[in-house]
């Protein structure tokens, strides 16, 4: 796999991103091993340093532990703390813009509600 | 002794042409150093002048040792994978094991067969048998086998396919690159390489254009895209390069801080062969 790196960002915060992307989604949960650095750097052809400074952002951030000689892992409660970021993000920047949209082309909340909860059902997502 | 290479105002002449002007430069242990640069630039002969296979004036110095004077030395701990990667068309892969492991102190041969393992390369084969992509993995695998502190790569996929090229990296990157290693590749395949680099140094007409941690190019050099009255602001900086895309202005910047550009345009990191063209022609005026 070859993944597409954009030009806005530094590659290393791009695979910050992908981690935090798959955590969010549940392919790592707590306790989990990331991919070795060497893996990582080999699959991608990246410098080993770029991946380490993209782990070391997680490790940072409280999101990812280093454990000496075996590599990094996801520290437990990790999906809920960004969770709790992401939501709040989403109340903060994005909500307000989807308020307004609803309001400025007369849509009404309750169909659209009633739209998403049969989605879910639908695809069988889950609902947290 | 800090640096692995050091190389201090090297020279080298062929009767009136200069091949190598005059450059200096260090690598450090446990880089991958990426020298680019057009065909004739220079690049081989400093390399030959890294490994001792020619002479040079000035002062150049790999792990403490004159390269010219100490070959001998030098080459337990160095591998090079010439750009004519030339081996025998006659000889069978196991004997060329057997040779390997004749003359070559640090060489593990089951590490080689370990390689070779896997791929399609079978022991009992000539050279001559082998496809292109598999003389460069037979040769990887031997290169990747000796326990050296400086693998230099002269256009180490030049003519292979993107399968093989892929691979290639990736399996110096798997199993051989540490940080008590260090690389040192030429290539004209540049995207190829630049997300693999720590360093990158340009060479044209002998002399050294650029030489700079990839970190630092983030902080150096930007590009702008931009139009009408910000692209005539944006100009007054002074850009390196200028181009047109779309009606818009692309302007490249070197040691402009961003927040002067700010504003006017979308900003971004220029890719390495945006780079590369923009210092060549740079160099060319």
């Amino acid at each position: 796999m070859d993944p597409k790196w954009n030009e806005d960002q530094p590659i290393y915060r791009q695979l910050r991103d992908r981690v935090v992307a798959m955590i969010l989604e549940g392919v790592l949960g707590d306790g989990d091993a990331l991919p070795s650095v060497r893996n990582v750097a080999a699959e991608y052809r990246l410098n080993p340093l770029t991946v380490l400074k993209g782990y070391q952002e997680l490790v940072d951030e409280g999101l990812v532990e280093k454990k000496r000689g075996r590599g990094m892992f996801v520290n437990d409660g990790a999906r809920t703390q960004l969770l709790k970021d992401e939501r709040q993000r989403f109340l903060e920047k994005e909500w307000p813009k989807v308020a307004a949209t609803i309001e400025r082309l007369d849509l009404d909340p309750a169909e659209l509600l009633n739209n998403i909860n049969k989605d879910t059902s639908d695809s069988g997502g889950e609902n947290d | 002794m800090t640096s692995l290479v050091s190389a201090q105002g090297v020279s080298k002449r062929f009767g009136s042409f200069t091949a190598v002007d005059n450059v200096s430069f260090e690598i450090e242990k446990g880089r991958i150093l990426g020298l680019i640069g057009p065909n004739g630039a220079g690049k081989t002969t400093l390399l030959k002048a890294l490994l001792g296979l020619t002479d040079c004036e000035g002062t150049m110095s790999v792990m403490g040792l004159d390269p010219f004077r100490q070959r001998k030395q030098l080459m337990q701990n160095i591998c090079f994978i010439a750009d004519v990667a030339v081996l025998p068309r006659w000889i069978k892969v196991s004997q060329l094991l057997d040779y390997v492991e004749g003359v070559h102190p640090n060489f593990s041969r089951s590490a080689a067969e370990g390689f070779l393992a896997q791929t399609k390369v079978q022991k009992g084969a000539k050279v001559r048998e082998l496809s292109k992509g598999m003389v460069t993995q037979l040769h990887l695998s031997i290169i990747m086998a000796i326990d050296a502190k400086l693998l230099v790569l002269d256009e180490p996929t030049l003519g292979l396919d993107i399968l093989f090229r892929k691979e290639f990296y990736a399996n110096l990157l798997s199993d051989y690159f540490d940080e008590e290693r260090t690389i040192l590749v030429t290539t004209h395949q540049v995207e190829e390489v630049e997300n693999l680099l720590t360093d990158i140094m340009f060479i044209n007409d002998g002399k050294i254009l650029l030489d700079s941690p990839m970190e630092e190019i983030t902080n150096t050099y930007v590009e702008v895209m931009a139009s009408g009255d910000d692209a005539v602001k944006a100009r007054g900086f002074g850009p390196i390069a200028e181009g047109d895309i779309f009606g818009k202005s692309v302007m490249l910047f070197e040691g402009v801080a961003r927040e002067n550009l700010e504003g006017l345009g979308e900003l971004r990191t220029p890719s390495v062969a945006d780079l590369f063209v923009a210092k060549i022609k740079e160099a060319r005026k």
